[in-house]
């Protein structure tokens, strides 16, 4: 008869610490190379569950769809009542609405990935427990959607540019302005993405549709289709305390220089507030920047806060239906 | 009465429901029902199923501001673009009527088309399926359950819009207006059913196909403006799907006084198609739930998760 050993030689470092094999030091993880080995695990699922699901051609279409379809109620509805007199306007409409389906994918890809992982793969738990930074992986699946987004609102230009007519001229871009706001413009789509995931972490199965509500109430008071100028004095204030708006508003500023504003315009609060028609491109910076960095404060601690929440009532394992 | 092994057995009632004790000669004759205990038994699974959508709303406060007060503000949204673009009072009433829509439409393609498919997912499907009850009584609880939860939110986006933003209406024929939305209605879950079928076929399409049918069905539906404007496409769409011609239907009869553009069919004449819809649906509907249940038990998928 063969005595087992205590410890087997291909487990030693698994062992108990009286037996010396454990290290303290591998519950501390690898700092960032794990983060960012978690990261690229998260993105590359999350990018294969949003695209293996049919073949390349469907999944194009169903990428851009959505986003044209938007754009094209918008021209419809700009027809319909201007008979194609404003087009200004519908180069306004057309980018707001193609700006719009990437917020849409990084508001909604943050808190989906809770609900997916939670109600639907049951995973959530697990993936909570694992050594992997759990907001690593949040933002890691978040990406595959943004990338998603990006592609349907690149498309959805590029439909505006050439078919629609929407007026263009590469060589007016302004570079650094464009990505100055792209950057701070993502971060602050993520924080609000989080945001919604810290509620979603909360609420139960229907809350589904939540992450489109909540963009679809942005959508009101960020300037995506129509100036703020049009709304009540007290909506354009909190329209100017969003990120979003101020993201919209570069995005325009850099992509057609001389376009209509959704901030300024003849009425407007921006306008009393500052004497001036429209921001400039520092201005919009540093507003996106102020907002962004407000957005994303919050999002940080309200995310911990229903993190903790989410752990005491156990909230990670929970599985609703209706 | 009597009891046995804790069970209540009542002899005095026999077929009174399915699960009272009935003395019966042989196997086969236990497993005969009478037309009542059918009926009563998939009314039961109606309510049955209806319960928890119903009992949720009371359930989740948070629903009320993000499934009511913040959809209302995206309705909103399409309102200040037709004042922006000073359109004639008329089109914010159209935009409202197709806020209110909204709900039963996201209603139908979320929890009515991919629920078979979500309850797969669960582990549920193969009890359903198992359950002495037909799936349709399942899917039209389904439907009454879904139906209470966005009228909710409907009625709410139709009487805060419409005091918020002062929409007028003008309607003459009251009765052709409520059979309208109720065909509408019928029609659009009628659909929700015949998606609940293909759907369980399609698998994890199914998930990204029903987001593919909100915002492109919105557009083709003329969501927040007449469809007749998008000409051939407009007409397909009046043909194929309940939610244009409803919402082309009501508006007409919602704003009888105002110049309405033409190149759709008169408001009897779009009842008639819903009628035509909700009968073509309904029947699509049984026969793809009986192949598919036939399907499913001769290749044994009822159980195969998250495909």
């Amino acid at each position: 008869m063969t005595v087992e050993p205590a410890v087997r030689p291909d487990a030693a470092g698994l062992a108990a610490p009286a037996w010396g094999g454990f290290d303290a030091a591998r519950t501390r993880g690898g700092g960032a190379a794990d983060l960012r080995r978690s990261f690229l695990t998260a993105a590359r699922l999350g990018w294969q569950m949003e695209a293996n699901w049919t073949d390349p051609v469907l999944f194009f279409i169903y990428s851009v769809a959505k986003p044209l379809a938007s754009a094209l109620i918008l021209v419809v509805m700009l027809d319909v009542i201007s008979g194609g007199a404003k087009p200004q306007y519908r180069a306004f409409v057309v980018v707001g609405s193609a700006l719009w389906s990437f917020v849409l994918s990084g508001v909604s890809g943050l808190a989906w990935m809770i609900l997916d992982d939670r109600e639907r793969y049951r995973m959530l738990k697990y993936i909570y427990v694992s050594p992997s930074d759990f907001l690593t992986v949040i933002f890691g699946r978040g990406v595959a959607r943004i990338g998603v987004g990006a592609m349907g609102a690149a498309i959805t230009l590029a439909v505006g540019v050439a078919v629609l007519g929407v007026p263009f001229d590469v060589a007016r871009i302004d570079w650094l302005l464009l990505m100055a706001v792209m950057v701070l413009g993502v971060g602050s789509i993520l924080a609000i993405g989080l945001l919604l995931a810290a509620i979603c972490m909360q609420t139960r199965q229907e809350s589904w549709s939540y992450p489109e509500a909540a963009a679809g109430a942005l959508f009101l008071i960020s300037g995506v289709v129509f100036p703020l100028s049009v709304l009540p004095q007290a909506v354009q204030a909190v329209g100017l305390l969003t990120p979003l708006t101020w993201w919209i508003e570069g995005i325009r500023h850099a992509l057609f220089p001389g376009g209509v504003s959704a901030i300024g315009g003849s009425g407007s609060l921006y306008e009393q507030l500052t004497g001036a028609a429209a921001p400039g491109s520092g201005e919009i910076v540093l507003a996106l920047l102020a907002s962004g960095a407000v957005a994303t404060l919050a999002a940080v601690a309200v995310f911990r806060a229903s993190d903790r929440r989410a752990k005491d009532r156990g909230l990670f394992d929970r599985t609703t239906g209706s | 009465m009597s009891e046995i092994g804790g069970a209540r057995r009542t002899e005095d009632a026999p077929g009174r429901n399915a699960f009272v004790y009935r003395p019966t000669a042989s196997p086969q004759d236990a497993a005969y029902w009478s037309p009542r205990q059918v009926a009563m038994t998939n009314l039961r699974t109606v309510v049955g199923r209806a319960y928890p959508r119903v009992s949720g709303l009371f359930r989740e406060k948070s629903w009320v501001f993000f499934e009511i007060l913040l959809p209302f503000l995206a309705t909103s949204a399409f309102v200040f673009v037709y004042r922006a673009l000073q359109a004639p009072p008329q089109y914010i009433g159209f935009v409202v009527i197709g806020g209110a829509m909204t709900a039963f439409w996201l209603n139908v393609i979320w929890m009515m088309a991919q629920q078979l498919w979500w309850e797969k997912s669960q582990g549920n499907l193969e009890l359903y399926f198992a359950a002495p009850m037909h799936i349709m009584a399942v899917l039209f609880g389904m439907a009454v359950g879904g139906f209470v939860m966005s009228s909710a939110r409907a009625a709410a986006v139709l009487v805060i819009a419409t005091t918020l933003f002062g929409v007028t209406f003008a309607i003459d024929q009251w009765l052709l207006l409520i059979g309208v939305f109720l065909l509408t209605l019928a029609a659009l879950y009628g659909l929700g059913m015949v998606l609940a079928s293909l759907f369980l076929m399609w698998g994890r399409e199914a998930w990204h196909l029903t987001q593919l049918l909100v915002e492109p069905v919105y557009f083709v539906s003329g969501l927040n403006f007449p469809v007749g404007r998008l000409g051939v496409l407009g007409s397909v769409a009046i043909s194929i799907l309940p939610l244009a011609v409803g919402l082309d239907a009501m508006r007409q009869l919602a704003f009888a006084d105002a110049a309405y553009p033409a190149g759709t069919p008169s408001p009897a004449v779009e009842a008639a198609i819903l009628a035509g819809m909700v009968v073509v649906f309904l029947l699509a509907a049984r026969w793809a739930l009986a192949t598919l249940e036939r399907r499913a038990r001769q290749e044994g998928r009822l159980s195969v998760r998250w495909q």
